[in-house]
């Protein structure tokens, strides 16, 4: 939202302050500022002059050379005896005796000073010398008119300053258009205006025309029907038509007001209308009567506001074709249609430069509607930036009013018909009562009711304190849709008076400690644990392509698909974290990383699986990958790499977990990049609770990626964790009498695994009465030449409570073990 | 496939024999034999030619798939003993460990949250997770935000094919405030014993939008909510600033700009005088002094409502922020893309 200071100015009572100081004020008070644009310099040396004379060029045939006066106050420029000066001029309009604007030497041309600025100089044209130029509409910066000079039909001394002249000597503040979503006022001037006044503690008034129902002139000539069948979403729809039209160049105060905001003059009867919407935030829209009447093929011009049949289509003003959406709002003149309704005009009904008879419309639409047919048609017009905060619909005929009037001024239109005002229910505009203690604590202030009503009234709504007892009734005026409960004049007060100046205490509360989250606490465990194994956490997308998905021996169908992802890499929600840290592997290899584990806390989601609220069921996982370059020539299975750090980080949590294999490894998205025979499920120890899976990858995973050989994985589920408490400690006391260590080796056949022969032993040593004890697996070993057994060598240290054990003691021991080992499992001791 | 033609009957005999001898499977696809089959295609009379053809092209494709499949079963290793700790028959030197421990680190957003989650829990603030896929409600309904509002064209968000019980797109939450109304019904309880609500929620987010240097389209932000008998604006701005002064360990300034949020009201955004210049004006704050940081505001009575809670009786704030911004400062990280890069180069700075 661009906001002239000068234009402001003109609604204020009182002078502004300085524009930095005036910015900072709107920035702590209304809205954050994007820029702020000084026009000042743009026009530093353009001149309003006369044209004294006006002579063909002897060298050519549009030439004209021209003698100005500048009222002498150009400095250092070459003059006739009679101190005018001399101009080549080839506009077709440049004529003596009219007014215009000179760019003398030395000046810039504005059109080009953000660009790349242009400086004018005294040179020849065709062997004459012109002293620099007189300035088009778009040389001005005012827009695209080229086709001639701009001419200025109002009476100013020679030599005047063009910018001050107009007010070009403006700052244009550029206000964030976020901040005014709910503030349909603040998209015109006048409104912006208000705020200024109201934060700066002054009273405002809006102009009468503004503040009073109009009384709108009715003229005769013309009857135009109008018809509003589409009133669900049309809440009121003003119209008058107008004759006498002269469609021409608006004055160069309108056309150099609406440059100043960035609106491009187009003729009088357009820029009326968007002077109007600039200032009041109520768009308009100007018809070519007999257009409209000649698609209406009656006597008169005849409109009908309705939604779209099956397969119409609008042609736009912006050159485009479209077919409105069913529920859009659309202006038709009889079969025909003119006008998606709040959004653009339609080509067919365009004022142009024969345009004689307009109909004027100042209608109120349905924001909701307004904002999905921009959306859908993908138009988005000043116009619609407007409805779609939705303005009062009180203001139409009091707008209209106002552009009846200037129209007449500019464009010497009378009145041709009544007012139309079709009125479809409009609401009322209720008071509040409001406790001045409800204000007063939700802003920690401690506000009067007097100081309360002027802060309200300055901004001109209606406020007066009801009773003695501290309450307050206020009524927002017409244009402030947005205030409709307590809270919200609440808002309102706390602007004015300023936020920053609340009282900064901070809340007090009971000294209860603050419970913290589990989940949150877990993680942190975990991060601290792979962190330090030398682990790198890192953090991937939640969203992944579907080849991704495809690569890990997923499938896609089971996951949440994103619709309208601007890149294709977020097709999907990821249906776990392994397949996302591979994809990192090989990127991290090629930048010299020959060795790593990439972790990664996430969620995972899987289509069908339905939490308690009845919304996807968040999977919280831990994600691991191991991988050594095959140039480390590793030796031993990845899998076991991958297994210790997920043994590690169990033990550091304080949780006994088991690696348990498995035969088939079950159908699910989480296990499907995995392995079989080369992957074990993890289980809670001595429970069913299944923690997740640690694995190599299938071989077809491992080539999709482009893996090395060496890889493995995990990725386990947090969640089942949450509702267990870890286990508190494994302290055992100290046995005062010395520690033997004694290795037991047990060869035992290639089928019986690890684990069941280690849960034989350390079950042997627990059932040990007094006996302290420790079992480490020391070696595993296959002879080369019998692949049909496995050695396994424990080390075990003991240690006695009651006394020192002797080595007959520990051999009687051992060999008991060894006689359990080779009951359970046909074990030999070596 | 059945074959009718006995060439190819025979044919496919003697190709499964010389498949079964070969040592690189691949090789049959270029055997004689198959060669003289499509060859053969060539010389009958054309109503033969199609089932012939047919039946050649099938018997090539099923000796295909035995290739591929001996290759990935060729690539496929041995079985292991997942129970065991480490390999059979490797020495000492070679069984699993912790990598170097200088190596490892923590990412460093998840550091920094931990820091401004800390601090938090000292305030008295309880935290929970956000999620990372919820329904329009959340995001949008329970937040004030009605159907159809132009304020939910701020927050670009993903929705998925999928549908909610309602049958609405599940939405990728563009912002932690979808916690909301949950944390505010999980923990009115409090209200009544007297204690206000506190709570802090950290989180992913997402916007649709194109990725560039200051840009990601999943980001973490931290909301909080605090809601009591007589809360106003004053405290929320003495918590943030009492937070900040903590999390930067100095005395700083704050200030709010008014701003718009359907679901605060009043709404501001919350700026802070730059703790790295001290208001010098530096690159971080870009000359100004000044660091806006977050949106913060009182919570709209129809959000405490939704919630089961009297906006008559209770009046409470809340505000969200990013993560990224916080670490991005204090490192002075140059691209916010860093950060969900999964490179090394990057995170091994923070080991």
């Amino acid at each position: 939202m661009n906001v002239s200071k000068n234009w402001l100015q003109q609604y204020l009572s009182f002078e502004l302050p300085a524009t930095v100081d005036l910015v900072e004020k709107i920035g702590a008070q209304l809205g954050a500022v994007e820029t702020v644009t000084e026009l000042s310099d743009r026009y530093a040396g353009a001149i309003v002059v006369k044209v004294v004379s006006c002579q063909k060029h002897e060298n050519s045939d549009h030439l004209n050379v021209c003698l100005i006066d500048d009222g002498g106050v150009v400095q250092g420029v070459e003059r006739n005896e009679a101190g005018l000066v001399q101009v080549v001029c080839g506009a077709p309009n440049v004529r003596a005796d009219i007014m215009a604007v000179w760019l003398p030497p030395g000046a810039t041309v504005p059109e080009t000073y953000d660009k790349d600025p242009f400086v004018l100089t005294a040179r020849e044209l065709r062997g004459v010398v012109s002293n620099g130029m007189l300035a088009s509409p778009r040389e001005l910066a005012l827009g695209d008119s080229h086709e001639g000079i701009l001419e200025i039909h109002q009476d100013f001394q020679p030599g005047t300053p063009f910018g001050p002249a107009f007010g070009m000597d403006d700052a244009i503040i550029e206000i964030e258009n976020k901040m005014f979503t709910h503030r349909p006022d603040c998209f015109g001037q006048l409104g912006v205006a208000r705020e200024v006044a109201g934060i700066m503690g002054r009273p405002f008034t809006s102009p009468d025309w503004y503040l009073q129902e109009p009384v709108i002139a009715s003229g005769e000539g013309l009857s135009p029907k109008i018809e509003n069948v589409a009133a669900d979403v049309v809440p009121r729809f003003t119209a008058q038509a107008l004759k006498g039209v002269v469609v021409r160049p608006s004055p160069v105060w309108l056309q150099t007001l609406l440059a100043r905001v960035g609106a491009r003059p187009i003729n009088n009867v357009v820029d009326v209308t968007n002077y109007l919407m600039l200032l009041t935030g109520q768009p308009l829209h100007a018809y070519d009567y007999d257009k409209v009447k000649a698609l209406t093929k009656g006597d008169d011009a005849e409109i009908t506001v309705r939604y779209p049949r099956a397969g119409e289509k609008v042609h736009l003003l912006n050159g485009k074709t479209v077919e409105p959406r069913p529920e859009a709002i659309v202006i038709a003149s009889g079969d025909t249609l003119i006008g998606l309704a709040g959004v653009m005009g339609g080509a067919n009904t365009e004022v142009d430069e024969h345009t004689e008879n307009i109909i004027l419309e100042c209608a109120n639409f349905d924001m909701y509607s307004i904002r999905r047919t921009s959306m859908a048609h993908g138009l988005f017009t000043d116009a619609v930036t407007r409805f779609n905060k939705g303005q009062s619909p009180h203001q139409t005929t009091r707008v209209i009013a106002e552009a009846i009037r200037l129209l007449s001024e500019v464009s010497a239109a009378t009145p041709a018909s009544q007012l139309i005002d079709l009125q479809a229910g409009l609401s009322e505009i209720t008071g509040l009562n409001i406790k001045l203690d409800f204000i007063n604590s939700r802003l920690g202030l401690h506000l009067t009711d007097m100081e309360v009503i002027t802060l309200l009234k300055n901004v001109e709504f209606e406020t007066y304190d009801i009773t003695n007892l501290g309450e307050i009734f206020v009524k927002p005026p017409f244009w402030r849709t947005d205030i409709q409960i307590a809270e919200d004049v609440v808002e309102e007060v706390g602007r004015l008076i300023g936020f920053d100046r609340l009282p900064q205490v901070l809340p007090s509360r009971h000294i209860v400690p603050a419970a913290k989250d589990k989940l949150l606490e877990l993680k942190k465990a975990i991060r601290t644990s792979l962190s330090r194994q030398g682990a790198n956490e890192l953090l991937t997308y939640s969203f992944v392509h579907g080849n991704l998905i495809e690569k890990a021996g997923q499938n896609v169908d089971q996951a949440f698909q994103i619709n309208n992802a601007l890149s294709p890499d977020l097709q999907y929600y990821r249906l776990s974290l392994v397949p996302s840290l591979l994809d990192k592997v090989r990127p991290n290899l090629k930048a010299g990383y020959d060795r790593a584990a990439l972790f990664e806390l996430g969620k995972a989601h899987n289509v069908g699986a339905i939490d308690g609220e009845g919304l996807p069921q968040e999977f919280n996982t831990i994600a691991l990958v191991y991988t050594a370059a095959d140039k480390l020539k590793p030796a031993g299975a990845a899998y076991y790499q991958a297994r210790y750090f997920a043994q590690q980080m169990f033990d550091d949590l304080g949780y006994d977990i088991e690696f348990r294999s498995i035969e088939t490894l079950p159908e699910i998205a989480i296990i499907k990049p995995f392995a079989p025979g080369r992957t074990s499920l993890v289980y809670l120890a001595g429970s069913d609770i299944p923690l997740g899976v640690v694995g190599e990858l299938q071989a077809g995973v491992r080539q999709a990626f482009k893996l090395p050989e060496h890889t493995a994985a995990f990725e386990l589920t947090i969640d089942g964790l949450l509702n267990i408490s870890p286990r508190s400690t494994r302290y055992r006391p100290l046995p005062r009498f010395p520690k033997v260590e004694q290795d037991i080796c047990l060869k035992v056949p290639a089928d019986c695994t690890y684990g069941e022969l280690s849960a034989l032993v350390e079950e042997f040593m627990r059932r040990q009465e007094r006996l302290d004890s420790h079992v480490e697996p020391l070696d595993i070993y296959q002879r080369e030449d019998d692949p049909k057994h496995r050695q396994i060598t424990f080390r075990i240290s003991l240690a006695s409570y009651d006394r020192t054990l002797t080595d007959a003691e520990v051999n009687r021991l051992l060999e008991e073990l060894s006689v359990a080992a080779k009951d359970a499992f046909n074990a030999e001791r070596i | 496939m059945k074959y009718t033609f006995d060439e190819i009957k025979v044919a496919a005999d003697r190709l499964q024999k010389e498949l079964d001898g070969l040592e690189n499977k691949a090789d049959i696809l270029k055997s004689v034999e198959l060669r003289a089959l499509y060859e053969q295609i060539k010389l009958l009379p054309p109503e033969k030619r199609r089932d012939f053809g047919q039946q050649v092209n099938a018997l090539k494709e099923d000796i295909a798939k035995q290739v591929a499949a001996a290759d990935s079963q060729a690539a496929a290793l041995p079985p292991l003993d997942v129970t065991a700790p480490f390999d059979t028959n490797t020495p000492p030197a070679d069984r699993p460990h912790a990598l170097p421990v200088n190596d490892g680190s923590v990412h460093p957003l998840m550091t920094e949250l931990t820091t401004v989650l800390d601090i938090f829990y000292r305030m008295g603030f309880t935290a929970v997770e956000s999620r990372e896929i919820d329904d329009d409600y959340h995001m949008f309904g329970a937040l004030n935000f009605p159907e159809g509002h132009p304020a939910r064209d701020d927050y670009d968000t993903f929705m998925t094919k999928q549908t909610d019980a309602n049958g609405k797109p599940l939405i990728a939450p563009a912002h932690t405030s979808t916690m909301q109304n949950r944390v505010l019904q999980a923990h009115r309880d409090n209200l009544e014993k007297g204690d206000p609500i506190a709570v802090v929620i950290p989180g992913r987010v997402f916007r649709n939008e194109d990725l560039d240097a200051r840009h990601e389209h999943t980001f973490y932000q931290l909301e909080g909510v605090y809601v009591d008998k007589g809360v106003h604006a004053g405290h929320l701005i003495a918590t943030l600033k009492t937070f900040l002064q903590t999390y930067y360990g100095k005395t700083i300034e704050v200030k709010t700009q008014p701003f718009y949020f359907p679901f605060t009201e009043p709404s501001f955004e919350f700026a802070l005088s730059c703790p790295f210049c001290n208001k010098q004006g530096c690159n971080i704050c870009g000359q100004s002094g000044w660091i806006e940081l977050l949106g913060c505001g009182m919570i709209h009575p129809n959000v405490l409502r939704e919630a089961g809670i009297d906006p008559e009786i209770y009046t409470g704030f809340a505000w969200g922020g990013g993560i990224e911004r916080l670490v991005m400062m204090k490192h002075d990280i140059e691209d916010i893309r860093h950060f969900e890069s999964g490179k090394l180069d990057f995170l091994r700075q923070f080991s």
